[in-house]
């Protein structure tokens, strides 16, 4: 038998595979940063870099996901908008309490009737193009928000919401983009006109939908390019963006030398890190990697005491939908009831959330809505606690009746849940105190992935299910609107002639040009979906923070924009 | 042999076809859609299912998808990074799984091949046994558990490497993981090596080239080695594929931005286009080595090479296929590549 050749077949089958793996090693870094990396350095003047690159007082935040789009009127989550507001100023901001205070726009003028908004723009507010900011660059980016070419998902806050005029019809298809009730009465005066008088229409200001964008700068990108590096995003607020592409993991802003306020911003960056595993954030964050990170609920333990662990209310409220219309036994009022009572919110936020949520009694949780008078809608949770209590003994009160009146001792529930962790948790314990509470009830969990559970919910295909929902604007109604007969949140088809009345008269009715009435009859509402147990409210949710010591300044809000920086400091 | 190539590739493009098929039947019986989310209303769903053209039907989404696809394009993206061209996003992470799992391989491959003659040269000895249990270690702990060992002692107590990717400095990011990842096709190197060793050298003709007067190491490398070394290749295809194409785990740990995590994401997401585009490209790698290391069979195998027939090379390819899967399998071990393999 003869070696030779075969010998040389096999070295060279060797060589190629080994080749492979090094051809993957030693060809590939060089073309790894070269897509943003070099495009970025190009791009940006001498001076940028270096500033991001010292990092002595460019600050290190983590976040969980990737920016999903840097496009004001397309973007949806918390990142992006936080990322987005980062380098972009809207016509309003909030200040560090959440009321919403001028930015771009310097002043604002309210007609009598509440139906037109007149905003003076500062004349120092520009572009980093050099271009000033404009009225038709907010024409520009509202008309985007409602053109149904943009799909915009959160077209409903100009329409719905915000109420602005032809605002509906655009969106629907049935009125082109230039009938929509905004206009640019001159280069730095910009008007929206109102179907009815929207007592929060200021408050809207601050919400990334609402953002300007440059038709200019916008028309001369390439189809489909905007905001997906740096060079095709324009910004005209604290920082700008340094090196990005979409889905990055790691990616930077600079401090705007340009922007009007620049005096005030005294970091020179920010560096951001998607980090999803949250041992691996904290473990970066103990080793000065990071300077904010958030924690779950099992490292909260680990932490508790640490002057550096910051809890803040993330808004969103956890609750339980119970479908009335298909099954019997949750039509029954005193079932219900016996539900909302059965339950240990106390027990859940401390032994199973754990990360500072607040266990909440109220169809509006608490923390994210001040009235008239400045005091927050849902700050006594103990006003409906005949009816919304973690108290057995009224539960197996409600549940005798409601025994008797369905004339059945037992029932088994399908409880419908998302597959994470925390949420499965919760359920499970949910389970637990319900059936040991209510004898006879039996719940049967049933987890599927959020885009399914949702799919469910949304179809009636649920029996009972733990949901959430986390406010658009600061105003109660970003929750009570929401069980109004028909709207497509009301999942459980819960439908109430009253209801619906005291919502309307709150929405476009009575109500509109008198707040604290609008205020008061808002109180009646939520009375409503308590007395009723349309839905069992558990808890608020909160983040838990690590901010390292040598930082300050970072603004935290429930609604909009989660995390503001531009007023931030780090030693 | 030409025409063994030719009709392998054909063989190849159907299959690809076949799967995108499948793939795009699949993701649509999935239920929900990329848009379900709490807070969009029933029109803004059906106004994005129009604007991406999921409002039509299947069989006219699935023709124009192949079309698009055979330009290159891919589609764009539905959630992840909205209206983002999906060729843009493979394009910034491909390059850093390749690169990882590349890494990975060669050391592992290099590192078990090692570890696996060492083992059969000493059979029955305590470095036989070490390097026994090194390989079942390394096969059975999942390579989490050695990201998460790594990262915590070399990331966290020693700060010798970073524990977060850093895209200025993927070299050094990339040590961990790629230790990390390269346990398992060590271990499994190792241990195929060993066993192919073992019986290589308890062979005839390596009693007979001993008996030539050839001993140390031109034995072993010429005669045991090059012998043993063709099926670790059958074993060794595919864990490339599986390294390069990225691991959700140990690119989650380690923050790497590439497509693994990326796979999972989308599929959490239902955005149809980044699933189906990966997957595509998955199975493009898997069948692409598959079929290289198919025609470097051919060229291997004396028998082959020898015959004149081309459609016996044909037959004694697919033979080698379906036998080495069985090998990889573990269904019929041994046997079905002696039975074409060099005697």
């Amino acid at each position: 038998m003869k070696m030779k050749p075969a010998k040389s077949i096999a070295i060279a089958v060797l060589a190629c595979l080994l080749a492979l793996g090094m051809v993957a090693c030693s060809g590939t870094p060089a073309a790894v940063p070269t897509p943003a990396g070099s495009a970025a350095a190009e791009a940006t003047p001498a001076e940028a870099t270096p500033t991001a690159a010292a990092g002595g007082k460019t600050l290190n935040v983590m976040v969980e996901v990737e920016v999903a789009s840097l496009d004001p009127q397309v973007a949806t989550d918390g990142t992006s908008f936080e990322v987005i507001a980062d380098y972009t100023d809207g016509l309003m901001q909030m200040d560090a309490s959440g009321k919403s205070v001028p930015a771009v726009a310097q002043s604002v003028d309210v007609s009598e009737d509440g139906l037109t908004y007149t905003f003076h723009l500062r004349d120092d507010a520009k572009w980093s193009n050099g271009e000033p900011v404009t009225a038709d660059d907010f024409v520009f980016g509202w008309q985007r928000a409602a053109d149904p070419a943009t799909a915009s998902e959160y077209s409903y806050m100009l329409s719905d919401i915000g109420q602005i005029k032809n605002a509906a019809d655009v969106i629907a298809g049935t009125k082109p983009v230039t009938d929509l009730g905004v206009k640019a009465v001159d280069e730095k005066t910009f008007q929206v006109e109102l179907n009815v008088p929207v007592s929060y229409f200021a408050s809207l200001m601050y919400f990334p939908t609402f953002y300007p964008v440059n038709r200019a700068f916008y028309e001369g990108l390439p189809a489909g390019t905007f905001g997906t590096s740096p060079e095709t995003v324009l910004s005209n607020g604290a920082f700008k963006l340094d090196s990005y592409e979409p889905a990055a993991l790691s990616f930077s802003l600079v401090k705007n030398p340009d922007y009007y306020n620049a005096a005030s911003v005294k970091l020179d960056g920010l560096q951001y890190q998607v980090v999803k595993d949250s041992q691996q954030a904290f473990m970066s964050y103990q080793n000065n990697d990071l300077d904010i990170v958030k924690l779950s609920g099992d490292q909260v333990d680990q932490v508790s005491g640490d002057p550096e662990l910051n809890v803040v209310g993330a808004g969103y409220l956890w609750y339980i939908t119970l479908n009335g219309h298909d099954v019997p036994a949750l039509d029954n009022v005193n079932m219900r009831l016996a539900i909302a009572n059965a339950v240990n919110r106390a027990a859940i936020v401390t032994d199973v959330v754990k990360d500072g949520s607040v266990a909440t009694y109220t169809a509006v949780p608490p923390q994210f809505a001040a009235g008239p008078d400045g005091s927050d809608f849902s700050a006594d949770q103990t006003k409906f606690s005949d009816v919304c209590a973690d108290d057995p003994s009224k539960a197996a009160q409600y549940y005798e009746k409601a025994q008797q009146e369905l004339g059945k001792d037992s029932f088994t529930f399908e409880f419908l849940l998302e597959d994470q962790t925390e949420t499965q948790n919760v359920a499970a314990v949910l389970k637990e105190q319900i059936e040991k509470t209510l004898p006879g009830v039996t719940l049967n969990l049933k987890v599927e992935p959020k885009k399914q559970r949702v799919e469910d919910i949304q179809n009636g295909n649920y029996e009972a299910c733990l949901t959430r929902w986390g406010p658009d604007y600061a105003d109660p109604m970003t929750y009570l609107g929401m069980w109004v007969t028909g709207n497509s949140n009301n999942y459980g088809l819960w439908s109430s002639a009253d209801y619906d009345k005291i919502i309307a008269d709150c929405t476009t009715g009575a109500y509109i040009n008198d707040a604290s009435a609008r205020w008061k009859a808002m109180y009646d509402a939520e009375k409503i979906v308590m007395d009723q147990a349309v839905i069992v409210p558990l808890y608020t949710k909160a983040d838990a923070n690590m901010i390292k010591a040598s930082v300050t300044g970072i603004e935290f809000h429930p609604v909009a924009l989660n995390r503001v920086f531009k007023n931030a400091v780090k030693q | 042999m030409k025409n063994y190539v030719i009709k392998r590739v054909l063989i190849s493009v159907f299959t690809l076809l076949v799967i995108t098929l499948v793939l795009f039947a699949l993701l649509r019986l999935m239920p929900g859609s990329p848009f379900n989310d709490e807070k969009l209303k029933p029109e803004q769903r059906a106004a994005l299912n129009a604007k991406y053209g999921l409002d039509r039907p299947l069989y006219v989404q699935f023709g124009r998808y192949v079309l698009n696809l055979a330009k290159g394009d891919f589609g764009v993206s539905y959630n992840i990074s909205k209206n983002t061209p999906i060729s843009q996003l493979v394009q910034s992470r491909l390059p850093v799984s390749l690169n990882i799992g590349g890494m990975a391989v060669g050391f592992g491959a290099l590192v078990g091949l090692i570890l696996g003659i060492v083992a059969a040269l000493n059979h029955r000895t305590v470095i036989d046994s070490v390097c026994t249990i090194i390989s079942v270690l390394g096969v059975s702990i999942p390579s989490y558990v050695f990201a998460l060992g790594l990262s915590y002692t070399l990331g966290f107590k020693l700060s010798w490497l970073p524990m977060l990717y850093s895209m200025k400095n993927p070299f050094v990011s990339s040590i961990m993981p790629g230790i990390a990842l390269c346990m398992f096709t060590m271990a499994s190197i190792a241990r195929f090596t060993r066993n192919e060793m073992l019986e290589v050298l308890g062979s005839e003709y390596m009693l007979l080239a001993e008996s030539k007067g050839i001993s140390g190491a031109p034995l072993i490398m010429r005669h045991a080695l090059r012998n043993a070394l063709i099926p670790i290749i059958t074993v060794l295809a595919p864990l490339i594929v599986d390294l390069m194409t990225g691991s959700l785990v140990v690119e989650k740990i380690f923050s790497i931005p590439g497509v693994g995590s990326l796979l999972v994401t989308a599929i959490q997401s239902n955005d149809y286009n980044v699933v189906i585009a990966l997957s595509f490209i998955y199975s493009a790698m898997y069948i692409g080595i598959m079929l290289v290391v198919d025609i470097l069979y051919g060229i291997i195998d004396p028998r082959i090479r020898l015959s004149k027939d081309g459609g016996e090379r044909g037959g004694s390819g697919h033979l080698g296929f379906a036998a080495r899967w069985a090998r990889v399998l573990g269904i019929k071990p041994r046997k079905a590549v002696n039975a074409h393999g060099i005697q």
